[in-house]
Order: structure tokens, then C-alpha cells, then sequence
């Protein structure tokens, strides 16, 4: 069957998320705490009503239906204060919002939540970006921000781990190290106070990406996307007989799938902890890509459809959905009519898919 | 020809992309099979001010909506060609001729006006116009769809199309409009003309009794010997190579490594009659008649993706970061360029070679392949 159209379906509930269930909490405290103080009716609120009733309905009905949009007033009453996604008009004390979102109570605080939202940078994150700009003494890096990120000459490690200062030649050579296009893993080092980025890739584990794919998540509303967690890189075992595969996780949304390369010195244990900085860092900035299986390429594209359906049935994406939805992919695979061959993960595939995943 | 939007990949994944579509089969970033299309949403008659629409949106987000607005104008009368007067006799005239009606309606590609609107690109971009030749010209190559405006001698339909991409164009949105236009114009009604001849037209009020603009055949289920197919409106289909691999609906990354891409549009015409005589095989079994309206080369933006650099000529790659040493690799590197090293991108040189053009063609053509599914796929959607 080469295409399936499908009938339009009702949109799914906005932020229909539960794995956040401190914010529901806060929001059914603050409704038991607010004393009938929305007399103008501008935020539903509905009767506290017994605290378990509440949660059950709060991702359902209020999430639902309390959409605001920019320019839309959201309270006029002087007790509420002012959160992230609204403004106040001058000279009134009407509570505008500022974002397309679903409107988020703590306390007397009011906030919006953005449907879409770009990633914003805090100081330690990992990312993964593409290189737009190349600069005499910079790059510039797109990650997923409003701004593009920089990434100066100095905060990268030269091949073979040498410590010395950035000459001219360094900068006249600038492109060798990181070319327009190139994708990159790095580290958010410094913020500036627009909000722009400066990454660093100095330490072993960033640097350039090769022996695989890239897919981006970014912007996507509705509960999914890459969400921050204690792991974003990690190697697994992939099924088939087809090797490790290393998974990056940015949290900025940008995700990259790769067949997970041993460096050669490490395996034969020749290389100690001292010049393993030398031996790592003679790859570093190589574009060209390993010998790679064809069981291992469908493994890594597996892994990718699995990212992808996560997002698109509004699921969160960070080291245990998609180790899981992988194993359920994989025996979904086994047992389909075309074999474990089978990768697809679009449509019907992966809403099955979303659905054993938060099913169980 | 005209480039699709241009994609900033690094080589690495270039080159990954390259290798894996390679493969036999090939192996998409997305799992498809090579003639599997992304699955659609879609719906009609989503405008009410329109006589026709159709709102079609891929998975990812991407999404397009199409108006049909029509519109009575007067056909203007060349120089040369018969005056037409309002006479007495010519309805009478009219009425014997009844038989070969088609052969007096005439088209003209001035009565159809299509206009595409791509967000984030200016109306008269290349690529924006490419698109809307390219659509308007897989409607008119075979001048019937022109004749189906034809009212009388002096007046006739003037079709305005209005294609609008809501979505930012997350890949090259061709095969997307095309559906889209194809399920507008398929849901497309025009009033019931009331007036007879050459007179000025006059409509019926009764919008439930407007006929469409492609006239609906009844099911096979109730004549089995009767046709099920159809004329139908044209669709026009991405296709591309890599390799010897021959890729349908690819998306943005695919694209970017293509060898050849190509912009086939194809249309089905009426079944001939051996097949309806030929008692064993109802028509939906031995598939359609497509023909081909038109074939357009899609410049792949694989050609202007710079190349990569392997590691022997990396001055970067190894211990040696002297200055030397890295000038003297790029000299090395300049002499070795025109040999192929695995797992190095190189974008695509030369022309398309003309036994994959042939077979990518002949793909599409194929009976009851890609095309077939895609148009029986697209007439089970309900034309509400």
C-alpha cells in the first residue's frame, strides 16, 4: 500500500502531558486556595471540587479549553500577578498574554505556556547545531534559538589535544576544523543578556557528528519533544545483530542517531588516561564516515522512526521512551507480516506504538 | 528546471543518506518503502464561498489549501473566426449536432488562472512561479480541461485556482499542492446551466442539483461492465534516483542527495473499449489508461552541496596540525579529487543518464503501480 489518506480527526488535548504531574498539583493547590476571587469570570474556574476529582479533569476539560491567544486579556483583576507569557498594559491592570498557550496557575502567579516555543539556552546544556556562519575568529550555530549561537575559535579543542594559543593560521584554516553545514554536539558555556549562546566543544565527548542521521523535534508543542533529563547521550545495544548505536539527545531539539564508533587506541588499552585526549581528538574532525552495516543503517533508521512518532503523537523524548518504544518497535517488527525488516513507523505504526507505550 | 530550496546538511549525513538510499532496497531516513508515500490527512469542501476545495496536510505539519472559484465571462471573438448572432436557428442547429457537441467546444489556457502562495517566499520567486507552471501546465497540456469550461459560443468559465501552502515548505511541497489541487477540482460543482444555445447563460438556483466539474461515474458495484474509470484530473509526482534506486514522494533530505529528480504528471483517461469487451477482467482489475501530460527535471540541490573532505586530505584529521604539513595535503588532496573514497560525499556530476530517466518514467506509468493506488486512494476520500 504505497499511501494512506485518512480522514481529519479532532485535534488531541493541548498539553495533554502527565509527566508533569508537579505542575497539576500546583495548579489544583492554588484552585483550593483561591477564595472566589475571580468574580469577572475571565479565568474558568470552576468549584474546588475534591482534590481527586480535580486532577483527573484538569488535563481533559481545563487544559482544553482555556487557549489563549497574543493580545488576549486574560484577567483584569488586580489580586493576580504577572508570570512568563503575559504582560501588563500600561496604566491598567489588565493581564494580556503575550503567547499562543495554555494558561498556568501557581499560587497568584499567572502564566502562559506556549503551544510552540523556540529553545531557550541555560548555561550547561547539551545541544546539538548546525554550523550557518563561519566567522574570521567564530562560528555561528544554529540551535534551534532565536538567535544563532556562537562558537569561538577558542573554545574548541585543535586535533591531537595540543594546548596552545589561536594563531592567524588557526583562523585562516578556520574551516577546516567546522565548515558551514556541519553538525556539531556541544555544550552551552555562557550566556549573553539577549539570550544569545556561546557553546564550547572542549572535552571528548563533543565535537563534530558523522556515521549517521540527524532529525529535528524542535518547536513541537502539545507535551512532546526533548525534555531535560540526567542522560542525553548514552550507547545502546541494538537488536539485529547490528552493534551499538549512539543516541544525542539535544535539548534543544535536535536529535542524532549514530553507529557508535570505538576508538581504537581505548579498545586495545594501549592509551592511558593521560594521552587519551591525543588519541580521541585525531578523529575529531574527520567528515568522512565509517564502513557502516546495512543492519546497523536500519537499526539507526528504526531509532529515528521511533523518535519521530514519539513526537508526533505529542509523547516526550528522553533516554527511557525511546530505549522502550525501540524494544516495542522492534516486536511490533517481528511479528508484522514483512518481518523484522520491516522499519516503518508512520501513521497507524507508530499511533500503535505511542499507544503500548503509554498503555502499559 | 528549477532548484528546489537549497539544504544545509554536512557531508557526514550526506554521505550516510547516500549510502543507505543506495542499498538494495533502499533504506529511508523514515523507514518507507521506495514507492510509499507519507501518509495524508484529508478533507473537502472545507471553504463555502468556493465552488470546489480541498485541505490536505502530511504528518509532519506541512499543509495546503486549495479554492476553485469560477466565474461567467464573455469569450472574446477573434478576428477571423464566425461572428456568433443570436438567432433563431442556431439553437435548432445545436440540438442535431447534439452527437458530436465536442467537437465545437473549444479551450483556451486564458480561462484558467492559478496562483500559488508559498509563506516566506515572494510571488514572483522562481521557484513559486516554477510550481504554478508546472501545476497549470499538467492541467492544460492535453487541452480537455479548458473544454469542460466551455458554456456556449460566447460565454464560458473562467476557473480561478488559489494553491496556499500554510505550512513553512518543509520539503519540496509539488507532490502536495498537486494532490491538493487534484482533490479541490475533483470536489469542484458548477451551477446547472438552465439556458439553452448560444443565449446568455442562465443558471439554476438549486446548488444540489450543480453538477461537478468532473462528472462522477456510479460504483462498479452496480454494473459490472459498466467503466469505472474515468478522466480525472491530473496529479503531478516527485520522482527520484539514486543510484539505480527509484524513490517516490522523497522528502527534503532525500532530495538532497538525488541524483535525478523529476516532476512526472500523469492523468487517466477513459478506459478503451477491448478492455470493457474483454468479459474475464472487470475494468478496476486491469487498472487505468495514464497518460503522460508532461515531464519536468527538478535540479536536485545535491549538485551545489560542497564536497567532503577525506581524511588523507584532512588537514585537521590526525596529530599533524602544522601549517606544512596542511598545505602540503591540500596539494596531495587537489591531484587525488577525482577519485572516489567510501564513506566521502562527492554531489552528483553530469547530466542524468537516459536509461534512469527511461525507467523512473516508466515506473509511474506502470499498470496498477504507484499511480493507480495514489488515485484510487484519492477518489476514496469523501467528497462531502
Amino acid at each position: 500500500m504505497p499511501i494512506t489518506i485518512l480522514p481529519p480527526k479532532p485535534s488531541r488535548p493541548i498539553n495533554n502531558n502527565n509527566n508533569n504531574p508537579s505542575e497539576d498539583d500546583a495548579l489544583s493547590d492554588s484552585d483550593s486556595g483561591v477564595d472566589g476571587g475571580d468574580a469577572d469570570g475571565d479565568i474558568p474556574m470552576h468549584h474546588p471540587p475534591s482534590k481527586r476529582t480535580r486532577l483527573t479533569t484538569t488535563t481533559t476539560t481545563d487544559a482544553t479549553t482555556s487557549i489563549v491567544t497574543p493580545g488576549e486579556q486574560i484577567t483584569s483583576d488586580p489580586q493576580w500577578m504577572r508570570g512568563h507569557g503575559t504582560y501588563i498594559t500600561p496604566s491598567t491592570t489588565a493581564i494580556t498574554s503575550s503567547v499562543a498557550g495554555t494558561i498556568t496557575r501557581t499560587n497568584k502567579l499567572l502564566s502562559v505556556r506556549p503551544l510552540r516555543a523556540r529553545y531557550t539556552p541555560e548555561v550547561g546544556d547539551l545541544v546539538v547545531g548546525r554550523i550557518v556562519e563561519v566567522q574570521a575568529k567564530r562560528w555561528r550555530v544554529d540551535v534551534g534559538s532565536t538567535q544563532l549561537a556562537a562558537l569561538p575559535l577558542s573554545a574548541i579543542n585543535l586535533p591531537g589535544g595540543i594546548l596552545r594559543k589561536r594563531t592567524e593560521t588557526d583562523e585562516l584554516q578556520i574551516r577546516t576544523f567546522f565548515a558551514e553545514g556541519d553538525l556539531l554536539v556541544a555544550e552551552v558555556q555562557q550566556l549573553f543578556g539577549d539570550g544569545g549562546a556561546v557553546l564550547h566543544t572542549r572535552s571528548l565527548k563533543y565535537g563534530k557528528l558523522r556515521n549517521g542521521v540527524f532529525v529535528a523535534v524542535s518547536g513541537v508543542g502539545g507535551g512532546g519533544g526533548v525534555v531535560r533529563s540526567r542522560r542525553q547521550v548514552w550507547t545502546m545495544d541494538a537488536a539485529n545483530g547490528a552493534g551499538q548505536i549512539d543516541v544525542v539527545l539535544g535539548v534543544n531539539g535536535y536529535v542524532w542517531i549514530s553507529r557508535h564508533v570505538e576508538t581504537p587506541d581505548a579498545e586495545e588499552g594501549k592509551a592511558g588516561i593521560t594521552n587519551m585526549e591525543e588519541s580521541v581528538s585525531t578523529t575529531m574532525y574527520s567528515s568522512q564516515n565509517d564502513r557502516i552495516e546495512v543492519e546497523t543503517m536500519r537499526e539507526i533508521a528504526r531509532l529515528r522512526g521511533v523518535v519521530t512518532a514519539l513526537v508526533e503523537n505529542g509523547l516526550r523524548v528522553d533516554e527511557d521512551m525511546v530505549v522502550r518504544g525501540y524494544h516495542e518497535a522492534v516486536e511490533m517488527a517481528m511479528v508484522s507480516a514483512e518481518g523484522s525488516d520491516d522499519i516503518y513507523l508512520g501513521g497507524e505504526k507508530g499511533q500503535q506504538l505511542a499507544a503500548a507505550l503509554t498503555g502499559a | 528546471m528549477a532548484s528546489s530550496q537549497h539544504v544545509l546538511l554536512s557531508p557526514a549525513e550526506l554521505a550516510y543518506l547516500h549510502a543507505s538510499l543506495s542499498l538494495t532496497p533502499p533504506i529511508r531516513p523514515d523507514g518507507r518503502s521506495p514507492t510509499q508515500f507519507r501518509p495524508l490527512v484529508a478533507e473537502t469542501g472545507i471553504l463555502p464561498g468556493t465552488n470546489g476545495s480541498a485541505r490536505i496536510c502530511f504528518a509532519d505539519g506541512t499543509e495546503a489549501i486549495v479554492g476553485v472559484k469560477a466565474e461567467v465571462e464573455r469569450t472574446a471573438q477573434r478576428p477571423g473566426e464566425e461572428t456568433v448572432f443570436l438567432e433563431e436557428g442556431g439553437a435548432g442547429d445545436d440540438e442535431e449536432e447534439e452527437g458530436e457537441a465536442v467537437d465545437k467546444r473549444k479551450g483556451d489556457a486564458s480561462w484558467v488562472e492559478m496562483t500559488v502562495e508559498i509563506p516566506g517566499l515572494r510571488d514572483d520567486d522562481s521557484g513559486t512561479a516554477f510550481l504554478s507552471a508546472m501545476l497549470s501546465e499538467a492541467l492544460l497540456a492535453d487541452g480537455e480541461f479548458a473544454k469542460r469550461l466551455w458554456i456556449n459560443r460566447r460565454f464560458h468559465w473562467k476557473l480561478y485556482l488559489d494553491i496556499i501552502l500554510i505550512s513553512p515548505p518543509l520539503s519540496y511541497p509539488l507532490p502536495l499542492l498537486s494532490l491538493t489541487t487534484h482533490l479541490a477540482l475533483l470536489s469542484t460543482r458548477l451551477p446547472r446551466l438552465k439556458s439553452e444555445g448560444d443565449e446568455d447563460p442562465f443558471f439554476d438556483d438549486d446548488w444540489a442539483a450543480a453538477p461537478y466539474l468532473y462528472p462522477r461515474t456510479p460504483t462498479s458495484v452496480a454494473k459490472p461492465t459498466a467503466t469505472t474509470t474515468t478522466t480525472r484530473p491530473p496529479i503531478t509526482l516527485l520522482v527520484m534516483a539514486v543510484g539505480n534506486n527509484i524513490i517516490f514522494d522523497p522528502s527534503k533530505e532525500e532530495l538532497a542527495v538525488a541524483d535525478v529528480a523529476l516532476a512526472v504528471s500523469v492523468t487517466s483517461t477513459a478506459s478503451s473499449h477491448h478492455i470493457d469487451t474483454d468479459t474475464g477482467h472487470p475494468a478496476a482489475e486491469a487498472g487505468r489508461n495514464l497518460r503522460l501530460l508532461s515531464i519536468r527535471t527538478i535540479d536536485p540541490p545535491s549538485r551545489l552541496t560542497p564536497p567532503a573532505v577525506a581524511n588523507a586530505a584532512n588537514a585537521a584529521y590526525g596529530a599533524s596540525n602544522g601549517a606544512a604539513l596542511g598545505t602540503q595535503k591540500m596539494l596531495e588532496a587537489r591531484t587525488a579529487e577525482t577519485e572516489a573514497v567510501e564513506g566521502v560525499w562527492r554531489a552528483p556530476r553530469g547530466g542524468a543518464k537516459r536509461m534512469v530517466l527511461g525507467a523512473l518514467v516508466q515506473k509511474v506509468l506502470e499498470r496498477g503501480g504507484v499511480v493507480d493506488e495514489v488515485l484510487d486512494a484519492l477518489e476514496g476520500v469523501d467528497l462531502g
